[in-house]
């Protein structure tokens, strides 16, 4: 009875998508049991969750310690602060920054590769596909110590090897050089992670029906040219997923800075989480609620400027996007 | 096809090197469960050459491996599930409902995504402690429910929306309530959307260390990152323990999924057509 | 700057919160405020003493972070439990940075804690102002320690906690790499550290592994580096109070002494981790590990068997100059939570602690001294040690600082200039970050 044509599947694939056919004015009230639905989320979510948050906020404009009976009211003194007074904080938001791009870019693009490789359903696939997969699942305890263990210029994996090849000269400081420590915190976030992306790529790429494939063949399109005018446009919904929430994920990186930039971490890996959760342990309560209010409006900004800028990349390569 | 050559040596060259990147960490994991530490340090890319299982002993018996490897499954399979079932519930009902309403109901709820962790954790612990909900792994399960509802929201709203009017104004016609219509035409459109967003949650709640670190204080609540925080001593990280520590605690895992996968990526192609 | 406080902090207006949620608002106007100066906070001024006399029952959960020592603790409970068989104690143990930030709000509520250890310095003072802490108030519980080695954990005249670990933070050498490089007595100045560095480097050793990446144990070597080059014993304070600057000349001179110890630490300092730092010294491929004697106990389960000892750099260039021969702290503050339901039970722990055959138990299981009196080392490194205890050592400067970003700020200075950077410049740059910390407050 309900049909599963190709033309409603394609659409379906596309996410945040046209929302045809939902806001005609008037001609449709939605049912009064609906609005049950979304009901038991929000409760908990609002219970649990907002409240605590916002009263967290309210301290924001304070100066509690976290502790105290008794506190004053600074107004905007906190925030301003930490606009041009800080630079503690400046520093954790440049490598965020610097993080983000580094884990966005390489971690998208490697999961884009693992996918397409390995996005048919042989034996070898599936057993590499749980391979990529096994970091994901560990705990980011497991994985700080671990690439500790490698990067350590004496006693680590790296070092050692390069010194055992002749390559002593190559020799880095890995986490204890000042300007590549955010980089090197990039290739293990991008470790643990790029598994988790795959997936969700494998899944856009194998709801592409294989008819395009073959019609773009007879159309005599090349490898690359498949890639561009087919799957990537067809993908976009996944890209979207993959690259907003690598961003989100970049930023909220926190137990595996910890691990392996210590606690608190060095200046050359200290992030907005950490550094927000350094500024609690300093007993600077109001002052981390500024700067977690800060922290949530740069994430909230800097997901619009790429949702933006994904739409514009894929209305150029492909289907027009809305 | 064009290309042969060049394409497929660049697939396994890349490959290769993907590979190499991240079997080589796992292999100096797996090799180190078996060494002691002076010998993990002096050659860590080699396979033991004494092997010893006594970390594995020592893991179990110090570590309460096995008690953490039950809480965190118990805490993840609940958080995921009610977050999944919550959040389903909510997209759909916000894909459903016309006018702002929805809008910022949906807003409200991926706002969520935005904010850290640790802004919200100290009050949440307060409110926890009243509610008598600290060092319980019931509260745990609450507490991550509410930290990963944001993004289930999220990737849930974006997949539900997309789904067109008509479909359901058919089911409608046939006399079909708006939960016929969530069982019957949403969830099993949406189950790419589902196991993606599933595996998202798992990810998350099962890795997650700061909720434990905060609310559980027990050793018999403990979830399994927590345990494995035990093996980083003051001034030694004794890293074959944690090694072992390791495997014990993803080996389960990454069978169940190895095996999962049929299903996975069948419940991932359902509705892709064929023709 | 001068609004007055507050006298009851207000949640966030009712109406406002209604408007912000709309329909949702029902629930959260039942969810009552849990802020600051909330019933979760222990009155502690109205609230009545902990009992401490009676018969000790009930579960006592000991809060703390050294997770090295849960099988010590163990043997030690078994015995107590002996001695009180209604009682028991659990271990709550948590990695010890992660121990500072979050132990506060589990121990307040009694959660967690009704024993609890603490750090010298800013936890130990959040706790005594949060009203934490019952006071010990016993002469004969306080009798069993050296009475100068427990000023750590008093404040105002009262004794809130008793440090109980007597560490010191003074690099540990390898006697058989200074037998063998010559030196059978410790240098006594600048010169003389550095001539022995040569002669250690001249055999093979690396002279000095310095755990430069890892930033709970990189500061250790600072103390020593100071203690003789401080114009005050404070100094740290002062650093933090702003009267002393890092700029200034004694501090900008401990940096550059930081820089001619470069060519004698191990290969690319600034990333090395403890655990290896550890590892290096116990395989005998360095001399002298720049932490402090609380190594010693790892060093020896690495497998190391040469005799230890401990040497501090001296950094004045006569031998007359030195104040200090090294630095020692007492960590480790025992305290009994005042909102504790096991009063009894709780204190005997403390007591039974306190006990120099139990405290000798510890101290020999841990390779550590302790702040208690008359106890009889067996260990063989404790014995070697002993002498330290009457030796001149200052109290460690670094637990001064009540101010993470100000310690870090000042710590990661030296790790600037072994990485390469210029002493001047690297004292300028932390001296930035602490003039807006201290505005920040």
């Amino acid at each position: 009875m309900l049909r599963r044509s190709s033309t409603s599947r394609s659409r379906s694939v596309s996410a945040g998508g046209s929302g045809r056919g939902r806001t005609r004015r008037g001609s449709r009230r939605a049912h009064p049991a609906l609005y049950l639905f979304p009901l038991p989320a929000l409760a908990v979510y609002l219970v649990f969750f907002a409240y605590p948050t916002l009263q967290s906020f309210q301290y924001a404009i304070t100066d509690w310690n976290g502790y105290s009976a008794t506190y004053r009211d600074v107004g905007l003194a906190n925030l301003s602060t930490l606009a041009t007074g800080d630079d503690l904080f400046r520093n954790a938001a440049e490598n965020n920054v610097k993080l983000m791009f580094a884990v966005v870019i390489g971690q998208s693009l490697f999961a884009l590769a693992l996918a397409l490789f390995l996005a048919r359903t042989t034996r070898a696939s599936t057993l590499l596909r749980a391979l990529f997969f096994l970091p994901t699942i560990m705990s980011s305890v497991a994985v700080a110590f671990i690439w500790q263990f490698v990067y350590d210029p004496d006693t680590g994996l790296v070092d050692s090897a390069l010194r055992g090849i002749g390559l002593g000269s190559l020799q880095q400081a890995f986490l204890g050089s000042p300007s590549a420590a955010i980089y090197w915190l990039a290739v293990v976030q991008i470790w643990f992670h790029a598994g988790q992306m795959m997936v969700v790529f494998i899944a856009g790429l194998q709801a592409i029906p294989r008819e395009f494939y073959e019609a773009a063949e007879l159309d005599g399109a090349g490898a690359f040219q498949r890639f561009r005018y087919v799957t990537w446009p067809l993908i976009a919904p996944a890209t979207a997923i993959v690259t907003a929430y690598t961003t989100v994920q970049s930023f909220k990186a926190f137990d595996l800075v910890l691990g392996l930039g210590g606690n608190p971490p060095n200046s050359s890996l200290d992030l907005l989480s950490t550094r927000i959760y350094t500024t609690f342990s300093n007993y600077q309560y109001g002052y981390a609620a500024a700067e977690s209010l800060i922290f949530m409006a740069l994430i909230a900004l800097v997901t619009i400027v790429q949702r933006r800028a994904l739409r514009l990349l894929g209305s150029r390569t492909g289907e027009a996007r809305p | 096809m064009t290309n042969v050559s060049y394409s497929r040596w660049l697939r396994i060259g890349a490959l290769t090197l993907g590979v190499l990147v991240i079997l080589v960490p796992l292999l100096v994991v797996l090799f180190g469960t078996f060494k002691t530490l002076p010998q993990l340090f002096a050659s860590p890319l080699s396979p033991p050459s004494h092997p010893t299982l006594g970390n594995y002993r020592q893991a179990i018996d110090q570590g309460g491996l096995g008690r953490a490897l039950l809480n965190s499954v118990l805490v993840t399979a609940a958080a995921v599930g009610i977050t999944l079932l919550l959040a389903s519930l909510a997209a759909f009902g916000c894909a459903r409902i016309p006018g702002r309403f929805s809008w910022a109901v949906y807003g409200l709820l991926v706002a969520g995504l935005a904010v850290p962790a640790q802004a919200a954790i100290v009050p949440q612990y307060v409110l926890f402690d009243r509610l008598g909900l600290t060092d319980s792994l019931p509260g745990l399960v609450l507490a991550d429910i509410t930290a990963t509802m944001p993004t289930a929201v999220f990737i849930l709203g974006g997949f539900l929306r997309t789904i067109p009017a008509t479909l359901y104004e058919a089911a409608e016609l046939d006399g079909a309530g708006p939960l016929r219509a969530y069982r019957s035409i949403a969830l099993p459109l949406a189950r790419p959307a589902l196991a993606t967003t599933g595996v998202f949650l798992f990810v998350i709640d099962w890795n997650d260390l700061l909720y434990p670190l905060f609310f559980i204080h027990s050793q018999g609540n403990r979830t399994l990152p927590l345990a494995l925080l035990d093996f980083q001593g003051e001034f030694l990280t004794q890293y074959p323990l944690l090694f072992a520590g390791v495997i014990i605690a993803s080996a389960p895992v990454i069978i169940v999924y190895v095996f999962a996968q049929r299903y996975f990526v069948s419940g991932l192609t359902a509705g892709a057509t064929k023709g | 700057m001068s609004p007055l406080p507050h006298p009851r902090p207000t949640a966030l207006d009712r109406r406002g919160l209604l408007k912000l949620f709309g329909a949702a608002g029902v629930g959260l106007a039942t969810a009552a405020c849990a802020g600051p100066g909330g019933t979760t906070t222990p009155s502690t001024a109205s609230a009545a003493a902990v009992p401490t006399t009676g018969t000790p029952k009930g579960s006592v959960s000991f809060a703390h972070w050294r997770s090295q020592d849960k099988s010590v603790f163990a043997e030690l409970i078994s015995g107590y439990t002996k001695k009180y068989p209604a009682a028991s104690v659990t271990q709550d143990i948590s990695p010890s940075a992660d121990y500072q930030s979050s132990a506060l709000l589990e121990i307040r509520g009694a959660q967690s804690g009704d024993v609890f250890a603490a750090f010298r310095g800013a936890q130990f003072s959040s706790f005594v102002k949060a009203g934490v802490y019952e006071p010990l108030t016993s002469g004969s519980l306080i009798g069993n320690y050296h009475s100068t080695l427990i000023a750590a954990g008093a404040q105002d005249g009262t004794q809130y906690g008793l440090p109980y670990e007597l560490v010191f933070n003074t690099p540990v050498y390898n006697q058989d790499a200074f037998d063998k490089a010559g030196h059978t007595s410790l240098p006594t100045d600048w010169d003389g550290f550095l001539g022995l560095l040569d002669d250690l480097k001249a055999k093979g050793y690396t002279p000095l592994v310095w755990p430069g990446g890892d930033s709970s144990n990189n500061g250790q070597f600072l103390n020593t580096m100071v203690m003789n080059n401080a114009p005050s014993d404070q100094m740290f304070a002062e650093i933090e109070a702003g009267t002393y600057k890092t700029t200034d000349d004694w501090f900008v001179n401990t940096l550059k002494q930081y820089k001619q110890l470069v060519p004698y630490m191990q290969n690319l300092p600034t990333g090395t981790s403890t655990t290896s730092a550890t590892e290096q010294f116990a395989s005998a491929k360095a001399a002298i590990l720049a932490v402090g004697s609380f190594e010693i106990s790892t060093v020896r389960s690495l497998g190391a068997k040469f005799p230890v000892d401990l040497v501090a750099p001296i950094t004045t260039s006569t031998a007359a100059a030195a104040k200090y021969e090294g630095v020692y702290n007492a960590t480790f503050i025992l305290g009994l939570n005042a909102a504790t339901k096991v009063g009894p039970a709780a204190y005997a722990w403390i007591e039974y602690l306190s006990d120099p055959v139990n405290a000798g138990i510890y101290a020999n299981g841990t390779a550590q001294h302790v702040t208690v009196a008359d106890v009889e080392y067996t260990n063989a490194d404790l014995k070697r040690i002993e002498p330290w205890l009457t030796k001149k050592t200052l109290l460690d400067p670094l637990y001064q600082f009540l101010n993470l970003n100000i310690s870090a700020a000042v710590v990661n200075s030296t790790v600037s200039v072994v990485g390469g950077t210029d002493p001047e410049q690297a004292a300028a740059h932390a001296q930035t970050i602490i003039d807006q910390q201290i505005k920040i407050g």
